[in-house]
């Protein structure tokens, strides 16, 4: 018995060690200054001469390869981004695998003579078009409840189901 | 029972008297306003749970059970989660198949797909409501009352 309580010790101490050491490396969540992540970079391209086709909303054909290559859906068109400079929006066609209708999904920025490609977070779609296709203002709640209604139809019968099993472990009329 | 005659206390009883009808109203705001601003359902489901605790705290649990019943509560508990996966089902059955699960869209409450929606969240929300509330009550009564007590008494 002695010798288990002493491994037991030592296991407890050396999982301590491990959460403070853990601990440490966490990095300072909910920084108000940190910026919203709304688009991650994928790759960057020389720039050439493919300015003035963005500008007039066709796609260059170093891009529409560069995106092959890599197993992306492929771009149908491009818009400027409103109030930005040197800035555009892609959009992918209708049908495009998980995605039936046109969507908004990269990001081509010019800096220098460099052309920075990002892709849309997800965020981005479910502020501009949650209000659109839900009629729900509150934005947790047409996620909860219509995006995400299957999980919350689990989550329900998990709390239906605690509520059954109390019932059971502690209303017994007879010992068993 | 005399003695639990002279415990009663006028001033809290007098207190939550007043206060349970207005944490009531304010649950049901907060369920029915989920779609609106912060809120939901099992947020007002607790909330609305609370105000019975506060009943079965104030007074004691035989009045508690029967202002709500066992065979209420029990059967309240399925019937929101039943709301719910009817709600889900309506869109299946009213569209004739074309609609998937849970696509509130496709249930003619109006004319308007996006209205549809919303009202689909609403009931939904008060499914949920319903079914957290009873779930919170019955536990509540398993865990503070013991069935042979109140036979006893």
């Amino acid at each position: 018995m002695k010798g288990h309580k002493a491994i037991t010790l030592i296991l407890m101490i050396l999982l301590c060690g491990v959460l403070v050491y853990v601990a440490e490396d966490i990095p300072d969540f909910g920084d108000p200054k940190a910026p919203a992540i709304k688009y991650v970079k994928l790759f960057h391209l020389e720039a050439g001469a493919s300015e003035n086709a963005l500008n007039q909303g066709r796609i260059p054909e170093t891009i529409s390869i560069a995106l092959k290559e890599r197993k992306f859906p492929l771009p149908s068109r491009a818009e400027k981004t409103p109030g930005a400079e040197n800035d555009w929006d892609v959009f992918i066609p209708k049908e495009e695998a998980y995605y039936p209708k046109e969507e908004k999904f990269y990001r081509i920025k010019k800096e220098g003579e460099r052309l920075h490609l990002y892709r849309y977070a997800f965020v981005v779609r479910w502020i501009e078009k949650g209000f659109k296709e839900t009629g729900a203002p509150n934005m947790v709640t047409h996620g909860l409840a219509d995006y995400r209604g299957y999980d919350t139809l689990g989550e329900t019968v998990v709390i239906f189901t605690a509520g059954v099993s109390v019932i059971l472990l502690l209303r017994r009329r007879s010992r068993l | 029972m005399n003695s639990k005659k002279e415990e009663e206390n006028v001033v809290i009883e007098t207190a939550s008297r007043i206060m349970i009808p207005f944490i009531q109203l304010f649950a049901l705001y907060v369920i029915t306003h989920g779609a609106l601003g912060p809120g939901g359902g099992f947020q007002g489901g607790v909330v609305f749970a609370s105000s019975y605790f506060l009943y079965i705290v104030v007074f004691n649990i035989i009045e508690g059970k029967k202002r709500l019943p066992e065979s209420v509560y029990t059967t309240l508990s399925s019937t929101g989660l039943c709301i719910y996966a009817g709600v889900g089902l309506l869109s299946i059955i009213l569209s004739f198949g074309m609609a998937q699960y849970l696509n509130y869209g496709f249930i003619p409450f109006t004319s308007h797909f996006e209205k549809n929606r919303s009202l689909g969240i609403d009931l939904v929300e008060i499914g949920v409501g319903i079914t957290v509330m009873a779930v919170m009550v019955s536990i509540f009564f398993d865990l503070a009352g013991k069935e042979k007590k109140d036979k006893g008494e």
